[in-house]
């Protein structure tokens, strides 16, 4: 097992009597890709700042190598970090935003521009050294952002939101790009986002916060195909949630009919909450099926079709790359595995409706929630 | 630009500068004048490098600006970044709003309260000097404070928060982050607030009037007290220096500076990355940092130096409170008197005295200092009736005439006046008549003589009064027969009525802008005193011809040297009262102030008598053989404080009619 | 709270802290004593004689009809002084707007000239620059001169109402201009193309998108004006032929006349007037902010 170099243990942190940390405790080893992933306002930000230092816990300490550091200064701090808009200092050039942190050591003339030299050819920045940074475009601003956080050789590297303001494609690329820059590097990412697909893509480790608490700790597939909670199964790719009842281990009832699956462990009868991705869903004609129900929608998305089918009154959503017609009746049928069984949490009920469910309300709330931040 | 908006955009520059063009024409014109242009001369430059006092209220004025600039940005930044950081909400837009009430506050109300204050604490602890540099330093940073806060806490607002930590989470101490991060962003902020304070500090005369005191005064200050003679031209030639200063200053800055718009910040940055220069290096940042540093220094050590200065002084200080253009100055190749007394005190005692002189604009402005308490002053040099006031308040120490040989030549006519009876406490100084001044291009000479041409109907719209309670209604009372010391009010009632009467025919109320209405021809009647008749006619226009006559009854006044009790150095203050009545300074301040002395040194000087030619010598010196009793019937007496506010009250009526 | 946090409440502290204590001493403190001035006697009695006097003193005038009227003094004046000053924040708002307008969209080196340009006269001692108007504006004056050699009628202005508003419009101007150039400047001209684009004419982009935008603006710079307008005393005394007297004169003559406490409470009750009058301000215009003069 890897090194830890940073533990925090039972944090609480409130703004103005708010919690905005409830008990978090987290381990972060040497040398991983961490991601803090939820929605804005779950508080990542804030635990993001308790480890550079720009905050202070109310409660719990954080160690760094085994030292608590609660009260040390950020400058005082072996961690950098990537801000939101990147923060560079505007009336200084590209070279002299790189070697700002080398220049407060004093370090001597050749070794500043050695390193800096270093660092720009790590983002492909090479010759843009005198430019102005408000001369650059998003993309450039976040590469000089990353090698000024990166020319002091940090031991934890702490990136907040740092793809947000990019576009698309570019964000893609940078997805690739800061990957490649923690290989080589070998410096511990804690890297916070709300976009689950950037997480998956990235991470060896993701932590999904909500509502100031930690839901799940876990590598990308594991917190991909067993969610703890509706609410890591909502955020964290697309899930139709159902109530149902555990009749005995492997065997579930819901939506009227009684399922195999591969969970056991839960007492006889206990309700539990069942996911099933959408991509699970086999469409099969109606009398066929183990659920019937009459389409609602469909949506092409390139790849498949998303279509949304009302089961007794639950809109369920189906990935497929059969086509069928809206008020067409069909049957859908579930592979036992495709079933993942949690115990009930005070997330059930909240998610896994696609009733009220639209792409363009979707992407907007995306972007309002990136705004705000 | 679209051809209407250039139109205007002229017009409008046009509109500024028109008044501008004007002072740079006019300081370059060979007589007084600022309506009649007769030749280019740089005479009044000269004048003005040679007029210590003036360039001294000069020093005053910018030392007192740098200082106030300086102080009030640091102090203002430092508030701003406080007030940024404010947790508590309350006390935050408790700040926000006090910042606001001296930038809502009209600038006199800003003086009178700080002026009150001043006043009502220095009376508590009983301090003589409080009003003083000190007081006009306090005043001017409280009116820059606003300007400099408001400039900094937005960019404040503005600034990413997170570039203090940026800077911190790359090893800078939270100070070190202000410096090298913070600071340099704010710097275009907090140059353009400190710019600001400064232009206003320069500018600023309300304030400054209310609270300046004994032994500082600024430039308006002077200015505005040149109510003796008006405005000289040198100050026209001042502010035409000051001009091309500030051109030249801002050209250089343009060159060099870095700018505020964000816009041309962008595009200066554009062309810089495109020269392949840095847009600021640590060694531009730290020239940066020094000239800014530099001049807050520079600000903290001349306040440094003029308190030390202030306090310190070696030499002995002797405080001259006189009104202004009142003294032999220096100018045009006359006797610098105050110059001429420190050079003569050093030879006779072989020690140095240092004279603060300063002016005042009226006997009541005087008063008002003197009485406040708040200032100190050894030689003052009042009007008869307010000596009389003074004694009766006991302002006024008693002279040791053994210190003061030279008072014997003053003439006996001036013993036995209602002021001073028994002559212990003031030297005459100067004495005139009101006469009246007409221009005899357009009125008839038949009807000059009496006071009625001030009320003549054939020159309505021509005609000048006082601008001043006490003459105004004097002209009529002496018009009317009427006893101008009189405590019953339906006498003041009848003057009033005749003042109304005469309303509807007068140009308008002056003071020291009768000079330039005379002189021009734009008006063609005023009563004024005989000495500045002389004045006018060595500036008048080829299409005037200027005359003078007393009115019977008339008015008799007499300024006089006195010493106030709140005198430092009473023996000093008489060896300068007997330097001023000896002949060299005396005949010296009688040909530059054109008035009548009681100094027989100076009027049956062969000299001055021919210097000042027959003409001049009848009409400053009619010969009355019995003065004494002429002045003690028709000269202002004090009044008691009840008739004088209702004299203030009748005044107002006729202003607002 | 811990210990990282109470140093940074220290270090706010500490440098507000000059400024809190002045801001006592030389802001609110002198204001209490114009208060304490104005509601005393010369004995330092409590007294509301003062401000009773400002509303009640009556004078005679000749009216309209040559029939002699009494009317209340103060009030006069105050009405003359709110006129003058209301009608020279007008003039400057109407030549300030514009002209701040074409300056925000000229290129960036012409807007930093002529900002500069605009500032200039405020170096000079505005004392001297309304002297410089009398000359200008006598009926010997250069104006006058002026118009005789180009054949035109003479005008009479100098003593006049205009006379004095022309002294304020050219004395305040700039402080109009500032606070309105700093706002346009910022403002962002993609939302005037909008506007455009939306089918606004050119009069309506001015009306629906400049006006709202520069409203701010407008309200400093009518702040910065109106103030030193309502009490100039030097101004009127100079351009009005003495013939004005404002509430500027009533305050300066109180003070001569060693009134201290007269001339406390018409300070009193102006600073309570224009108080009231700037939160009217702030409610009719929703937003308001003070400053922001940038050169």
């Amino acid at each position: 097992m890897a090194k830890k170099i940073i533990e925090l243990k039972n944090i609480t942190k409130s703004f103005d009597g708010q919690v905005v940390l409830d008990d978090i405790c987290l381990d972060i080893y040497d040398n991983e890709f961490l991601t803090l992933l939820g929605p804005s306002g779950c508080g990542k930000t804030t635990l993001l700042r308790l480890i550079g230092g720009f905050e202070t816990p109310d409660a719990g300490d954080i160690l760094f190598l085994g030292q608590r550091i609660n009260d040390l200064p950020p400058h005082k701090r072996n961690v950098n970090t990537v801000f939101q808009r990147y923060a560079l200092f505007p009336h200084l050039s590209v070279f002299e935003n790189v070697a700002f942190a080398l220049r407060e050591r004093k370090a001597p003339r050749e070794e500043i521009e050695a390193r800096v030299e270093e660092m720009l050819s790590m983002v492909a920045l090479t010759g843009f050294e005198n430019r102005s940074v408000t001369r650059l475009s998003g993309g450039q601003q976040q590469r000089v952002a990353i090698a000024r956080a990166l020319v002091g050789r940090p031991r934890v590297l702490l990136l907040d939101e740092p793809l947000a303001a990019l576009d698309l494609k570019l964000r893609k690329d940078m997805q690739q790009e800061l990957k490649k820059i923690q290989k080589a590097t070998g410096v511990t990412f804690v890297f916070v986002t709300h976009d689950q697909e950037e997480a998956l893509s990235m991470s060896d480790t993701i932590v999904v916060i909500s509502e100031g608490r930690i839901q799940q700790i876990g590598a990308s597939t594991d917190v991909y195909n067993e969610p703890k909670n509706a609410f890591v199964a909502d955020f964290i790719g697309e899930s139709n949630i159902v109530d149902g009842v555990m009749l005995a281990d492997r065997s579930v009832s819901f939506s009227g009919h009684t399922f195999d699956c591969v969970d056991g462990g839960f007492e006889r009868n206990e309700p539990v909450d069942v996911v099933v991705r959408p991509e699970d869903v086999d469409i099969v004609p109606e009398d066929k099926g183990m659920l019937r129900g009459v389409v609602t929608s469909v949506t092409f998305m390139g790849v498949h079709y998303e279509v949304i089918v009302d089961i007794g009154g639950f809109k369920w959503m189906i990935q497929t790359t059969d086509f069928v017609d809206v008020d067409e009746r069909i049957g859908l049928y579930i592979e036992p595995d495709a079933i993942h069984i949690m115990k009930k949490s005070e997330y059930s009920g909240l998610y896994g409706d696609y009733a009220s469910f639209s792409n363009e309300f979707d992407e907007l709330s995306d972007a309002e929630s990136e705004a705000e931040e | 630009m679209k051809k209407a908006s250039k139109v205007f955009t002229v017009l409008m520059f046009a509109f500024l500068f028109a008044p501008i063009a004007i002072l740079l024409l006019f300081s370059f014109n060979e007589a007084r004048s600022l309506s009649v242009f007769s030749g280019f001369s740089l005479k009044w430059y000269r004048e003005l490098f040679r007029d210590t006092e003036t360039l001294k209220t000069v020093r005053n004025t910018l030392v007192l600006a740098v200082c106030a600039a300086g102080i009030s940005t640091v102090m203002g930044t430092a508030a701003a970044v406080g007030i940024h950081r404010m947790r508590n909400k309350y006390l935050r837009s408790a700040l926000d709003m006090v910042t606001n009430i001296p930038m809502i506050d009209p600038d006199i109300i800003t003086g009178i309260s700080m002026m009150l204050m001043f006043v009502f604490v220095s009376r508590l602890l009983g301090l003589a000097n409080s009003l003083s540099f000190a007081t006009l330093l306090i005043a001017h940073i409280t009116f820059c404070l606003p300007y400099v806060i408001l400039q900094v806490l937005p960019k404040l607002r503005q600034m990413d928060a997170s570039l203090p930590e940026a800077a911190m989470d790359l090893g800078c101490t939270p100070w070190g982050a202000f410096w090298k991060v913070e600071l340099p962003e704010l710097m275009p902020a907090i140059v353009t607030g400190m710019i600001m304070a400064f232009t206003l500090s320069l500018d600023d005369f309300v304030i400054s009037y209310f609270t300046t005191g004994t032994g500082f005064q600024t430039l308006p200050i002077r200015i505005y007290n040149m109510t003796k003679k008006t405005v000289t031209p040198d100050m026209y030639a001042l502010a035409t220096l000051i001009f091309f200063v500030i051109l030249a200053l801002l050209l250089l800055s343009n060159l060099t500076d870095r700018e505020d718009s964000q816009r041309i910040r962008a595009a200066r940055k554009a062309r810089r990355a495109a020269k392949g220069r840095p847009p600021m290096s640590p060694r531009r940042q730290r020239a940066l940092y020094t000239a800014g540093g530099a001049l807050v220094l520079a600000a903290l050590t001349a306040s440094l130096i003029f308190a030390v200065t202030e306090t310190d002084d070696k030499p002995q200080v002797l405080n001259v409170y006189n009104w202004g253009e009142y003294i032999s100055d220096g100018s045009e190749g006359t006797m610098d008197v105050v110059a001429e007394f420190e050079r003569w005190y050093q030879r006779q005692y072989g020690r140095p005295v240092q004279v603060n002189y300063t002016t005042f604009a009226s006997n009541e402005d005087m008063y008002a200092k003197l009485s406040s308490g708040a200032v100190s002053y050894d030689v003052i040099i009042p009007s008869d009736y307010m000596i009389a006031r003074m004694i009766s308040e006991d302002m006024l120490l008693p002279l040791d005439l053994a210190n003061i040989p030279n008072a014997q030549y003053i003439s006996e006519d001036f013993q036995g006046l209602y002021y001073d009876p028994e002559g212990v406490y003031s030297v005459p100084y100067a004495y005139g008549i009101v006469g009246i001044i007409y221009n005899a291009n357009v009125v008839d000479p038949a009807d000059a003589g009496t006071w009625d041409l001030l009320w003549n109907e054939k020159y309505a719209g021509q005609i000048l009064q006082f601008n001043n309670s006490r003459d105004a209604f004097g002209t009529a009372m002496y018009r009317a027969g009427l006893d101008v010391n009189t405590t019953d009010r339906a006498v003041w009632d009848d003057a009033l009525d005749s003042l109304m009467e005469q309303r509807g025919v007068v140009r308008s109320y002056v003071m020291d802008e009768v000079y330039n209405m005379m002189e021009a021809g734009e008006a063609a009647v005023a009563p004024y005193y005989a000495g500045d008749y002389f004045t006018m006619l060595d500036a008048q226009a080829p299409t005037v011809d200027l005359r003078f006559y007393y009115p019977d009854p008339t008015n008799f006044y007499i300024d006089a040297m006195c010493i106030p009790a709140c005198c430092q150095n009473k023996t000093l203050a008489e060896t300068f009262i007997n330097f001023m009545l000896s002949a060299g300074p005396a005949i010296a301040n009688a040909e530059y102030t054109y008035y009548a002395s009681p100094n027989t040194l100076v009027y049956e000087d062969p000299d001055y008598i021919d210097e000042m030619g027959p003409e001049a010598m009848e009409i400053l010196y009619p010969g009355w053989d019995d003065f004494a009793r002429q002045y003690n019937a028709y000269a202002y007496r004090n009044l008691d404080a009840e008739t004088l506010d209702y004299i203030n009250t009748l005044w107002e009526t006729l202003k607002i009619n | 709270m811990n210990d990282r946090s109470r140093r940074r409440s220290l270090v706010t502290g500490v440098t507000s802290a000059p400024y809190q204590l002045w801001a006592v001493l030389f802001i609110l403190v002198p204001l209490a004593f114009v208060a304490y001035y104005a509601f005393t006697d010369n004995a330092f009695h409590f007294t509301t004689a003062n401000i009773a006097r400002f509303f009640t003193a009556t004078s005679p005038v000749t009216d309209a009809g040559g029939s002699p009227v009494q009317v209340r003094t103060y009030m006069v004046i105050a009405w003359r002084s709110v006129k003058l000053a209301v009608i020279a924040t007008a003039v400057c708002l109407l030549l300030g707007y514009p002209l701040a307008y074409i300056i925000s969209r000229a290129p960036a080196k012409v807007q930093k000239t002529m900002m500069t340009l605009i500032m200039i006269p405020m170096w000079m001692n505005f004392l001297i620059r309304t002297y410089a108007w009398m000359t200008i504006l006598q009926d010997t004056g250069i104006l006058n001169n002026l118009l005789a050699a180009l054949h035109l009628r003479r005008v009479h202005i100098i003593g006049t109402q205009t006379a004095v508003i022309i002294g304020m419009v050219y004395d305040y101007l700039p402080y109009m201009i500032l606070p309105l150039y700093s706002i346009m400047a910022k403002m962002d001209h993609r939302l005037i193309e909008a506007a455009r684009d939306l089918g606004c004419a050119p009069a309506g982009v001015l009306r629906r998108v400049i006006l709202p935008l520069s409203m701010p603006g407008v309200v400093n710079g009518v702040t910065m004006v109106l103030i030193p307008s309502i009490s100039t005393f030097y101004i009127s005394q100079k351009l009005g032929d003495g013939m004005f007297f404002l509430l500027g004169d009533a305050i300066e003559g109180q003070y001569v006349a060693g009134n201290l406490h007269f001339a406390a409470a018409i300070a009193f009750i102006l600073m309570v007037a224009l108080l009231a009058a700037m939160a009217l301000m702030r409610r009719l215009t929703g937003k308001y902010t003070y400053g922001g003069a940038a050169a």
